[in-house]
């Protein structure tokens, strides 16, 4: 294994652009993820704002009305999933923990590495460029449904030259979603690379941190299930751009073909999402819970066999979409069924739990919210939606969109937050502030769940999703309703402020925070902290040699509580 | 505080049920977890490091509480299953004999009615467009016809726990039988442009005679 010294210069524009250390790489998709989810988070705001007061005039946006809406909701979500979750839990968490955690030098292929962020930043550029064409944004539903994506989703009325077609957010969103495939794919190749033949001498593949298994399994299931859609995106760009008519019925196309293209790559996307997620709680709880990871090969299984069967559900999206209601049964059934390995994983965390002397830090409190959420708001309002019957009146109401909130929120910022107050140290070489963290922490549990609970009485009530207000309709204007909207709105815009806390103390933390008196501050076993912090680059002085697997707490016949996987008895 | 809106359609009911079903099942599950998280956080000090468990969770006699409950899931889930595939194959699978027969077009941005006209069959030369308003009778089953002109529309009756997407392209009959006279709210349920909240129309249920009187007035016009 050789170290590669060349890269040592680190002038701003190096680090944070042509540098090829993994580190940087991560933290370069780190900033670039938040700086996009920030207007994410504004547009949310925004958009709940006017909902619940609809008079209220918003800074900066003023009133906003029902084109400019359908802009920022959609956004929101297309931002949201694919730029947010995916850059954080598996650009950033690959990136940067991959290589430390198998006690190596770096990615396999740095350069490939460096273009993957390359394409993610044009990616983020061209959709930033979007909101800048005469359509002021794309706003046709994240979900890009066409016809309506074809032309101009505001009023359909056809583009008239090729000029008007191509320069519209329509083409625009689409490239930035293309290259954004492009980019994940290159990490994905390089995190399965990575795993396969860079380990640390001596470490077997089950001895792998179940973090590294699980970005690298979602990696594997991203490419699987992207081809469709990458497909379906072309056809769509030739309907917008070449006057084709692949979704169009008037001439021999389908709109249902996108929907199954769509969802064929949307539904395994939350397991893509999902995984890396389930491995950040594993660490964490492993490390804070002092016992060895419950089920660690059992874990593994019944993740795969979620992988395999996530590629088999994704027409439970469109049950009353107008597929074959008995093709819907069989999609019902596999859906319900995917239920079964994840409850497995979700009871191995708890057993880990069990019996044990936990630390109750501020890491392991957003882990155990996370599970707690996931579990139950998010994981058996899934079993509802599963069951179509009763998808028939919840499908598309506001049951929906808190259902899908509480099962991406927790795995994304509950378990995405607890990865960050876990590794900051590592990173940075400094501690976050404790005060700010428990204070971020306690008022995101407290307004996500004012913001969501409200959400799945509302869409109990009947209240379909994605109006631009709802005040003109009778039946949902009446009774506690629009008291609802108003406690739901009020804790969205909380929950997005407090995010602000934590921006503060991030960036304060960086810059002024104590620095850290012990590079391995958490007690933990795996290599990221048997090296310093930050770590150097090449990311060992000495490059480890690993003797046992990867959560070896409290073993019988070992002095210490915790036994490094570099560390002979 | 009642949950959901009035139930005015002869499935209603089975839906409502298979929510509650799921619910107090969830409800019970949800104990579990709660007990299986906050049991560990309030005894933490009582367990001192030395005395904490090292076990791997390998094999069946260590796994066997796992299996269990995913055992326990596994039946509670196909029971749902089970209990649910009558309502679904009774609501979209089957087609009982139709009383009144009406088409559904969604249009940016509003429904259009389609009544079959005097000779009683739709897509003839007499049939009658009104549009955003559609009077049915009480008591008997109606055929929709759901399709779309532009984009995809989804007809939503929320007090008939009915739903079903409009397609451009595509006729999709689906039917519903309204159990109590009155005015209920049909918005669409599919993102479809600008005016997608405003796409609001409503359905007036009519006793037998009543409705006859109404239409016939309709196709007087």
């Amino acid at each position: 294994m050789t170290m590669s010294t060349t890269h040592e210069n680190k002038g701003f524009w190096h680090r944070f652009f042509f540098s090829l250390d993994h580190k940087d790489i991560g933290l370069q998709y780190l900033i670039t993820t938040m700086f996009i989810a920030f207007f994410a988070g504004i547009f949310a705001m925004v958009f709940r704002i006017h909902l619940a007061f609809p008079d209220y005039h918003i800074p900066l946006f003023g009133i906003i009305d029902a084109k400019e809406y359908n802009i920022l909701v959609t956004n929101h979500g297309l931002i949201m999933v694919l730029w947010l979750s995916m850059g954080i839990l598996l650009a950033t968490a690959g990136n940067y923990l991959i290589p430390t955690m198998l006690g190596t030098d770096d990615m396999a292929f740095p350069k490939l590495n460096k273009l993957s962020y390359w394409f993610f930043l044009l990616s983020v550029i061209i959709l930033i460029i979007s909101f800048f064409l005469p359509q002021k944004g794309f706003g046709g539903g994240w979900t890009l449904y066409p016809p309506l994506s074809v032309g101009d989703f505001g009023y359909n009325t056809p583009y008239k030259t090729f000029s008007d077609r191509f320069f519209s957010s329509n083409t625009f969103v689409l490239l930035a979603i293309a290259l954004e495939f492009v980019a994940l794919l290159m990490g994905g190749i390089n995190f399965m690379v990575t795993l396969f033949n860079k380990r640390a001498k001596g470490m077997g593949l089950l001895q792998v941190p179940l973090l590294v298994w699980m970005i690298v399994i979602a990696s594997i299931l991203f490419m699987f299930s992207v081809g469709p859609l990458v497909a379906g995106t072309f056809m769509l760009l030739l309907d917008i751009n070449a006057g084709t008519g692949f979704y169009d019925a008037s001439r021999g196309g389908d709109p249902l073909l996108w929907e199954h293209l769509f969802w064929f790559f949307g539904h395994p996307e939350v397991y893509v999402i999902l995984l890396p997620g389930l491995g950040i709680l594993a660490e964490v709880i492993t490390t804070n819970a002092r016992k060895t990871l419950f089920g660690y090969k059992f874990i593994l299984v019944l993740v795969l066999i979620a992988t395999v069967l996530s590629l088999m559900v994704w027409a439970h999206h469109q049950f009353v979409a107008g597929v074959d209601p008995r093709a819907a049964t069989v999609f019902g059934i596999l859906t319900i069924i995917i239920s079964l390995p994840f409850a497995g994983v979700i009871l191995s965390f708890l057993a880990t739990l069990w019996k044990s002397n936990l630390r109750l830090t501020l890491p392991m409190k957003w882990a155990m919210s996370a599970i707690v959420l996931f579990t139950i708001l998010g994981g058996f309002t899934g079993l509802h939606l599963g069951a179509a019957l009763f998808d028939m009146y919840a499908h598309d109401t506001s049951f929906v969109v808190a259902h899908f909130h509480y099962t991406l929120i927790p795995v994304v910022i509950f378990a995405g937050m607890a990865g960050f107050y876990h590794w900051f140290n590592k990173f940075s070489g400094r501690e976050l502030n404790q005060f700010l963290g428990n204070l971020h922490f306690w008022l995101t549990f407290i307004f996500f769940n004012g913001f969501g609970i409200p959400l799945f009485l509302l869409g109990l009530a009947g209240q379909p999703r994605r109006y631009a207000g709802y005040d003109h309709i009778p039946y949902l204007s009446e009774g506690y309703l629009p008291l609802l909207r108003e406690i739901a709105t009020i804790s969205a815009v909380i929950l997005v402020l407090s995010q602000f806390i934590f921006i503060f103390n991030f960036i304060w933390s960086v810059y002024k925070g104590k620095k850290v008196t012990s590079n391995n501050p958490w007690q933990s076993t795996t290599l990221e902290w048997q090296t310093s912090s930050p770590p150097p680059h090449g990311n060992f002085e000495v490059y480890p040699v690993v003797y046992h697997g990867p959560y070896e707490y409290n073993r019988p016949g070992v002095d210490k509580d915790f036994l490094p996987q570099n560390q002979k008895i | 505080m009642k949950i959901f809106p009035e139930n005015v359609s002869v499935y209603g009911d089975d839906i409502d049920f298979l929510f509650w079903l799921i619910t107090i099942v969830a409800g019970l599950a949800t104990l579990i977890v709660l007990f299986l998280v906050i049991y560990p956080v309030l005894t933490r000090k009582k367990h001192k490091a030395k005395e904490n468990i090292y076990v791997k969770g390998e094999g069946f006699k260590q796994l066997k509480w796992i299996y269990l409950a995913i055992f326990v899931m596994a039946v509670a889930d196909f029971s749902f299953l089970i209990i649910e595939s009558d309502g679904w194959i009774k609501t979209q699978e089957t087609l009982p004999e139709k009383d009144f027969h009406v088409a559904i077009v969604g249009k940016q941005w509003l429904w259009e009615i389609i009544y079959p006209g005097p000779d009683g069959k739709l897509y003839t030369s007499d049939d009658v467009k009104k549009f955003n308003t559609m009077i049915v009778p009480q008591d008997a089953v109606i055929h929709m016809d759901l399709t779309a002109y532009d984009v995809l529309h989804s007809v939503f009756i929320p007090h008939a726990r009915f739903k079903f997407d409009c397609l451009p392209g595509r006729k999709i009959t689906r039917w519903v039988e309204f159990t109590k006279s009155g005015e209920y709210p049909m918005v669409c349920a599919e993102m479809c442009g600008v005016g997608h909240s405003r796409m609001v129309g409503k359905v007036v249920v009519l006793p037998q005679e009543k409705f006859e009187k109404e239409l016939a007035k309709i196709y007087k016009k």
